[in-house]
């Protein structure tokens, strides 16, 4: 016998069986385990149910192990699936046509390069250039550009809906309102160059926003008095969570409407705007900071 | 100085340091929008053999923002440990990487020369390791620090509870805060990002925190994340503050745009000593992201990772007691998917622990970045082997406020028990008293927030 077999042979023999595991035990019926769910309306724990008043935050959820229950987990994926098939989903090329609306292209000209070059969705295609320059209203007091931003579901979705209201808010003002346009894979800077090229006073553009959990049609409007090239952050105005669980289009129209009227009598936007004398009226659209509460929807719901 | 390298005959040269430090780095996105990575992967090769011969000393002399034009690069090349620095100069960085992976190079070797390295350099050697590589030198570096209790000790994981709120109501913040210390979570620290960045609220929030952790005895400390010269009129309004929060960027006109200085951070440094609540004499709280400084166009040309490590170069100044890598929150256009965030976690765990820091890392993405759930819950893993300090946890990794994906309540202990860690020694103790921990399993009332008066 060789060594190596004999060596085997003594471990073998030390560890004292030819299979290393004793045979299983027989196994009982297991019982189902406690009911662990989703908090909902319908069924959630004490804890839960406190929580909720203050927080939108999943607590009192309870735990398998370390780890979540089933009902947890597919709620926890659909939330993700929602956001994710925002991102993902793309403007079609003639949505804007279809709408009646003019048709706009930032330089980007793929989706995965709208997500990697911020830089070039902040401006216009030649050919959107000249689509501007032939189409669209010039020297108008107020220019609204419907957007995909980061969710084209968005845009899609409660989009027109809140371009109409917008535009009629404005024109119940006695505003000049420009051409109504879309542009595709836009970021917010691009109200800056459209702005500048019709002439517009204020440009105001409605757009897609980042996804969060479980929301992906969310809109957001940035305002901007005088848009240029060049323009910052901190010179524009903003309002998030536009959508039926947050403020609904017809309500935000009015909101922004204010906005845009406060630019055109101030002369300014952004950090220097004044918007102390209508704090009570526009609510979170008066603070520069986004994003009021999300309110949480159960989406899966499984028949037993 | 030789600044080229022959690959099948073809030789590529380079012009500067600065372009073998930028064309060395694995692909980032980041890197691509700044027009510094690589053409293509062997010139990316090139670049690492270029850099392989390149000697720490010449690190030192070629740093990506000269001595002249930035208070960052002046802050690191004044004060310099000369000994250790002298230890090492020599060494080439393909050198300094064998060295490191020696086995009879251990955490307190690695500990005695790290006050003389520059951010460079660790920059440079992390561009020549592998993502194991990185996990293999990051476990063996030793950072302990100390505020009311202590992290970094061998066998420990710690968290950061995270219970943000999207308009700050205190309520909803401590039930949050509530659910994650039944999970064994927030041994870091409990700290919360305001909606509302102001003294009055900042101190209304670090009181509500304080009354929970001083009502349940919980060694832990607080705070909350608003700019740094908010938190010192918090301090000066008397706020319960356990450790001081503030954002970094690895140039000077970087940190302008994030408001702050080198004196700023000093003055905010000696005012947290004379009036902060913890005992120390780790008082102070970073964080840092590859991308941030190009993102504010305050990158002088050079690429992500070297940047990032200088924000180190700039927090080991003040001692930390948390330095973390916030590293999927900026989004893809500088970190594009899975591996890309992967590697950027360990990258800068291994350079924050080699320069001194007790690293942590909010392994996280936004929904609009190409990673999985699936992918980030690995890197938690690969973190926790790696022996980085800490990780954050929220209520199913879902950040209310800031809408993006981070590590949950339930990962921490998850990890814990798959790595075989512990939380900080003081507060392990406090989760056996509570009874949500029995040893190292979870206790009776694990999961049970009701434990928190």
């Amino acid at each position: 016998m060789s060594s190596t077999r004999a060596l085997m042979q003594v471990l073998r023999a030390r560890l004292g069986a030819a299979d290393p595991l004793p045979p299983p035990a027989p196994a009982p019926e297991i019982p189902p385990p406690p009911h662990y769910v989703f908090p909902s309306p319908q069924m959630m724990g004490r804890y839960a149910e406190k929580a909720s008043a203050h927080t939108t935050a999943l607590v009192g959820i309870g735990h398998v192990g370390t780890r979540y229950a089933t009902d947890v987990v597919l709620q926890f994926q659909a939330e993700l699936a929602v956001a994710h098939q925002a991102v993902a989903t793309v403007l079609p090329e003639d949505w804007a046509a279809s709408q009646g609306l003019i048709g706009l292209q930032s330089r980007v000209t793929s989706h995965r390069q709208f997500l990697l070059r911020p830089d070039l969705g902040r401006r216009l295609s030649d050919e959107s250039v000249k689509a501007l320059r032939d189409k669209a209203q010039k020297g108008v007091d107020v220019q609204p550009i419907l957007a995909d931003g980061l969710s084209a579901v968005a845009c899609m979705g409660s989009g027109m809906d809140l371009l109409r209201h917008f535009t009629a808010a404005c024109e119940a003002r006695g505003w000049k309102v420009g051409t109504p346009m879309c542009a595709r894979y836009a970021r917010v800077w691009l109200e800056d160059e459209i702005g500048q090229e019709v002439g517009a006073r204020v440009a105001a553009i409605l757009l897609g926003e980042r996804p969060g959990l479980g929301t992906g049609d969310g809109l957001s409007a940035y305002i901007v008095h005088e848009p240029r090239i060049g323009k910052t952050d901190s010179d524009r105005n903003m309002m998030s969570n536009i959508h039926a669980r947050g403020t609904p289009p017809a309500q935000a129209a009015q909101k922004l409407a204010m906005l845009v009227g406060a630019m055109l009598d101030q002369r300014t936007s952004g950090v220097g705007l004044d918007l102390s004398s209508l704090a009570a009226e526009l609510g979170d659209a008066a603070a520069r900071a986004p994003r009021a509460p999300q309110q949480r929807v159960r989406l899966v719901e499984v028949k037993r | 100085m030789q600044l080229s390298a022959t690959i099948r005959g073809t030789t590529w040269r380079f012009e500067s340091v600065k372009e073998v430090l930028a064309k060395a780095n694995p692909p980032k996105s980041g890197d691509d929008l700044a027009g510094v990575s690589a053409r293509d992967a062997v010139e990316r090769v090139a670049a690492r053999a270029a850099l392989s011969q390149l000697t720490m000393s010449e690190l030192r002399e070629n740093p990506v923002v000269p001595y002249e034009a930035d208070e960052l690069t002046r802050l690191v090349d004044d004060t310099l440990d000369d000994q250790a620095f002298r230890a090492i100069k020599n060494l080439s960085v393909g050198q300094m990487r064998e060295w490191l992976l020696d086995t009879k190079t251990t955490g307190p070797v690695i500990r005695s020369i790290s006050a003389g390295l520059t951010p460079e350099m660790a920059a440079g050697v992390c561009k020549l390791m592998s993502n194991l590589d990185l996990m293999v030198v990051g476990a063996k570096c030793q950072v302990v620090v100390r505020a009311n209790n202590t992290l970094g000790l061998p066998g420990r994981m710690s968290s950061r509870l995270q219970p943000n709120h999207p308009t700050d109501d205190v309520q909803g913040i401590l039930f949050s805060m509530r659910e994650g210390l039944c999970y064994g979570c927030g041994d870091a620290v409990i700290g919360v990002n305001p909606a509302t960045d102001t003294a009055e609220s900042t101190a209304e929030i670090l009181k509500a925190l304080d009354e929970v952790t001083t009502r349940n005895r919980i060694p832990t400390q607080n705070c909350v994340l608003s700019h740094v010269t908010v938190q010192m009129k918090a301090l000066d309004l008397g706020a319960p503050m356990g450790l001081m929060f503030q954002s970094m960027s690895g140039s000077e006109t970087g940190n302008r745009a994030f408001g702050i200085s080198v004196k700023l951070m000093d003055e905010a440094w000696d005012k947290m000593k004379r009036l902060g609540t913890t005992r120390g004499p780790n008082v102070m709280y970073f964080e840092t992201g590859q991308g941030s400084a190009l993102s504010s166009a305050a990158h002088h040309g050079a690429d992500q990772v070297t940047l990032e490590a200088r924000c180190y170069g700039f927090a080991r100044r003040y001692k930390p007691f948390l330095v973390n890598t916030v590293v999927g929150f900026i989004g893809p256009e500088y970190l594009e998917n899975g591996p890309q965030i992967t590697r950027a976690a360990l990258e800068d765990h291994f350079m924050g622990k080699l320069l001194g820091l007790p690293m942590g890392c909010d392994a996280c993405f936004t929904y609009h970045a190409s990673m999985s759930q699936d992918e980030l819950e690995c890197l938690k893993v690969l973190l926790g082997a790696a022996g980085c300090t800490y990780l954050m946890s929220l209520p199913v990794g879902d950040d209310i406020m800031l809408n993006y994906q981070s590590t949950s309540f339930h990962d921490i202990p998850s990890v814990r028990m798959l790595i075989g860690k512990r939380p900080a020694p003081e507060f392990d103790a406090w989760l056996s008293e509570t009874g949500i921990m029995d040893g190292d399993v979870p206790g009776e009332r694990f999961g049970d927030p009701e434990v928190i008066r």
